[in-house]
């Protein structure tokens, strides 16, 4: 039963840590390039909460989601948040940075690679969103799309307000 | 003995536990292909063959023109061969359908099941026997609330080739009646 319970397990995700085995730990660290050509080390923001979101330019869900974010950023942003998008497609780089401007994105858009997929536990349903508190600490964690509301909740724990956490998938 | 066997139910019900909290998205491929059946093509003939693929329930795929640039189209490629010349690929219309994540916007989708038809032509020199094609189909799928990265799924169909038969009574002066 146990072997069988592990094989699943293991089938069903990539080799590294199930992104569900994060929650309570420090968040993985990377460092990536952004798509303004700067780059951003995730332990540098040590000391903000952070929505961390994988996305892709083909992924019709994350787009009903930045919309959200870009207002999140703009309400949360003053109070210690920072909302950090990870695109995980391979579009080329002008397509991504094209994706970002239409959406109006104003938080860093980073290109995601492989490796930093791997130490979230293989990304492979997008969206896919991991919130930080301000030690970098993982809180939660949401696949694909949620309600706004969702987030919200989410965001308020992150900055240490006390949000009321949803039952995770 | 008891607490032996309690001990390893309590640790599959954790097991399990975690590992439904990473069962999200499709266990196995989202789209699969019937299997092909063996096409007969004369040589220096086209010939159609129909491609059989079902999209698993609950998923949709982008149709081979979808409406946005950024979407990933389905695309079927198949390998050239030095006897067997690859025509034109057919894809059917995609659907038009909405989802929950974008109620207001249509996307131009395959679900259940679709054909894609190769067009195949062997050369007049091609030795008449059994060949194999092979290619693959690579298309990105996602369902009512997420989307999953593009995959390919490797394709093969058998194209049996004869031999281009012999004129048919075209030319009277070669017909036995002829010399009668």
């Amino acid at each position: 039963m146990l072997f069988t319970g592990i094989r699943m397990s293991r089938e069903n995700g990539a080799i590294g840590p199930k992104n569900g085995q994060l929650m309570g730990l420090t968040a993985p660290d990377f460092e990536l390039q952004a798509i303004d050509g700067s780059s951003l080390k995730l332990s540098h923001l040590k000391g903000k909460a952070v929505l961390l979101n994988f996305w892709a330019t083909y992924c019709e869900p994350c787009k009903v989601e930045m919309p959200w974010f870009v207002e999140l950023q703009k309400q949360y942003g003053p109070q210690g948040l920072q909302i950090v998008g990870v695109a995980m497609d391979d579009a080329a780089t002008e397509d991504i940075v094209k994706f970002a401007k239409d959406m109006g994105v104003n938080y860093p858009i980073l290109l995601g690679k492989e490796a930093v997929s791997v130490t979230y536990g293989g990304v492979n349903v997008l969206p896919t969103t991991f919130f930080l508190d301000r030690n970098g600490k993982v809180i939660a964690r949401e696949f694909g799309l949620q309600s706004r509301s969702v987030f919200v909740n989410h965001i308020k724990e992150a900055l240490g307000q006390g949000g009321t956490v949803q039952a995770q998938k | 003995m008891k607490r032996l066997r309690l001990t390893l139910a309590c640790a599959f019900l954790v097991t399990a536990w975690a590992s439904a909290q990473e069962e999200f998205g499709p266990k196995g491929p989202v789209v699969t292909m019937a299997p092909a059946p063996v096409i007969t093509a004369v040589q220096a003939k086209p010939t159609t063959v129909p491609l059989s693929f079902q999209v698993a329930s609950g998923y949709h795929i982008n149709s081979n023109h979808p409406k946005s640039e950024y979407l990933i189209p389905t695309a079927l490629k198949v390998e050239a061969t030095t006897d067997i010349v690859v025509g034109k690929i057919v894809y059917p219309d995609g659907q038009d359908m909405s989802f929950a994540f974008a109620p207001d916007e249509k996307l131009n989708v395959y679900t259940g099941d679709f054909k894609v038809d190769v067009v195949v032509h062997p050369l007049r020199s091609v030795e008449p026997g059994k060949y194999v094609v092979r290619g693959s189909l690579k298309y990105q799928a996602c369902d009512n609330t997420a989307c999953y990265p593009p995959k390919t799924l490797q394709v093969s169909f058998d194209v049996r080739v004869k031999k281009t038969p012999p004129a048919h009574a075209a030319n009277p002066a070669q017909s036995p009646h002829a010399h009668q």
